[in-house]
């Protein structure tokens, strides 16, 4: 059997592995903006005065750090259940354990961010005697993102690649699509190597859109 | 007024302010010159609770902020507008935001106020036509005109300035000196950490020199800049005149 015959054996399950991505999308979007949220928190106990919040936050980021995701992932979606009973569906591990994970990386990414932005505009902000709230909000964090974009689009799209891993618990993304039809029809190529192509073709898109982003951000530059 | 008392500062084991005591009163406008590293900025920077001050007192309209907390601190920043040498104006808002800023979210002006002031302001330091430009396109010149007119929009009582020309091109000192001076002229008081002794000169009430984190001597210009007493004082001004 060649390629091509292979190739239209599974034909009629290629939009399944296909709409797979959204599934794939839903879990990197919804992962990237918990880990943004815990990002900018736990950056902004690690930057601050507080001893024992940036010691809490630096703990955090090496447990996160520290172990592998699939076995993060693992303990949340098997252990979950045994520890507190609650059912916790696939979905929801999925996106807890990325969220969480990404935090820990966004929050060394903001903060040295946070770091890069001159002395001078925290001191500017202070004599006009803005509260420091509204100083990291207005002012100091709006420039750390525009220095982090890059290394923020990089995280997300290790995110959204990652992601693949929930396919071990049973999420019918991009990847377990494929493996499902894999089994399905004893055929390896066809199915991986569509789900091969769109991953690529995402990530692409993710790329182009996250330099259009940095050129918008970069307007007063 | 502003009343420092018996002020020190150390960094470390590094004493940079050693017993410091002076007055601004209002409408005074005070030159504070010397050699660099003599604690000038600190002193500033204390008056501005930039820096804690490891000793003394500082009164600011006879409150005494060096035992403050925070809310109060952020009044006495209102009254106490500060303009650095490198400017630091924010980057990602345009010069009227800028200027609309701070006393939106301080002074809760409302928006229409803050634009009407800030477009007087740009109007008096002779910038009105840059309002909507990003601070990356303008001159060093007009960045620091457009940060005194941002220290101004808060409607401060005095005025801190750190080395305002010593970042500047030669040719863009004079823009900035003559907005200054208009301000003098008007009564704003104000504390001028600088290296121009013409200016100094011109339009100071009092000098101030200090060597070393010490205040040597304070006097009058024209006394000062023709009869310094310290040998200090003759060196330095043989050096920079």
């Amino acid at each position: 059997m060649n390629i091509f015959s292979g190739f239209s054996l599974i034909a009629h399950s290629i939009p399944y592995i296909v709409n797979g991505v959204w599934t794939t999308l839903e879990i990197a979007l919804v992962s990237a903006v918990t880990g943004m949220v815990l990002g900018i928190l736990l950056s902004l106990c690690k930057i601050g005065r507080i001893k024992i919040l940036a010691l809490l936050a630096d703990f955090y980021t090496s447990i996160f750090r520290g172990t592998p995701l699939i076995l993060q992932l693992t303990i949340v979606y098997f252990a979950t259940p045994q520890l507190i009973g609650y059912d916790i569906s696939a979905f929801l591990a999925a996106v807890i354990t990325f969220g969480f994970n990404s935090g820990a990386y966004m929050s060394e990414i903001i903060r040295s961010g946070i770091n890069a932005v001159d002395k001078g505009q925290f001191e500017a902000a202070g004599a006009l005697g803005v509260p420091y709230g509204a100083m990291m909000k207005d002012i100091i964090l709006p420039q750390a993102v525009k220095k982090i974009l890059p290394a923020m689009m990089n995280e997300f799209i290790t995110l959204t690649k990652e992601s693949a891993i929930v396919s071990t618990i049973g999420v019918l993304d991009l990847m377990r699509r494929a493996q499902v039809v894999a089994a399905e029809n004893s055929l390896y190529f066809p199915p991986l190597i569509v789900s091969f192509v769109v991953y690529y073709f995402l990530i692409m898109i993710l790329t182009i859109l996250g330099r259009l982003f940095e050129r918008r951000m970069s307007r007063s530059d | 007024m502003i009343k420092v008392e018996q002020l020190h500062k150390s960094f470390g084991t590094n004493e940079v302010l050693k017993d410091i005591s002076l007055e601004i009163k209002k409408g005074d406008v005070v030159a504070i010159i010397g050699p660099s590293g003599s604690g000038k900025s600190t002193l500033l920077r204390c008056i501005n609770l930039l820096e804690t001050p490891t000793q003394g007192n500082i009164f600011i309209d006879d409150q005494n902020v060096t035992t403050i907390n925070n809310r109060n601190m952020i009044k006495i920043r209102e009254k106490v507008g500060m303009v650095f040498q490198h400017f630091h104006l924010f980057p990602h808002k345009t010069v009227l935001e800028n200027l609309t800023y701070a006393p939106v979210k301080v002074k809760n002006k409302t928006k229409q106020e803050a634009v009407q002031i800030a477009d007087e302001l740009l109007k008096r330091v002779g910038l009105s036509e840059k309002a909507e430009a990003y601070p990356s396109r303008l001159s060093g010149g007009q960045k620091q005109r457009v940060a005194i007119a941002r220290a101004l929009a808060m409607e401060p009582d005095y005025l801190l300035f750190d080395e305002p020309t010593s970042a500047l091109d030669p040719e863009m000192v004079k823009e900035v000196l003559d907005v200054m001076m208009d301000l003098a002229k008007q009564g704003m008081t104000m504390a001028v950490v600088t290296h121009e002794m013409g200016f100094a000169r011109m339009v100071a009430d009092k000098v101030i020199f200090m060597d070393k984190g010490q205040i040597l001597e304070v006097a009058p210009p024209e006394e000062f800049f023709s009869h310094p007493k310290t040998d200090r004082a003759k060196d330095f001004l043989e050096k920079v005149l």
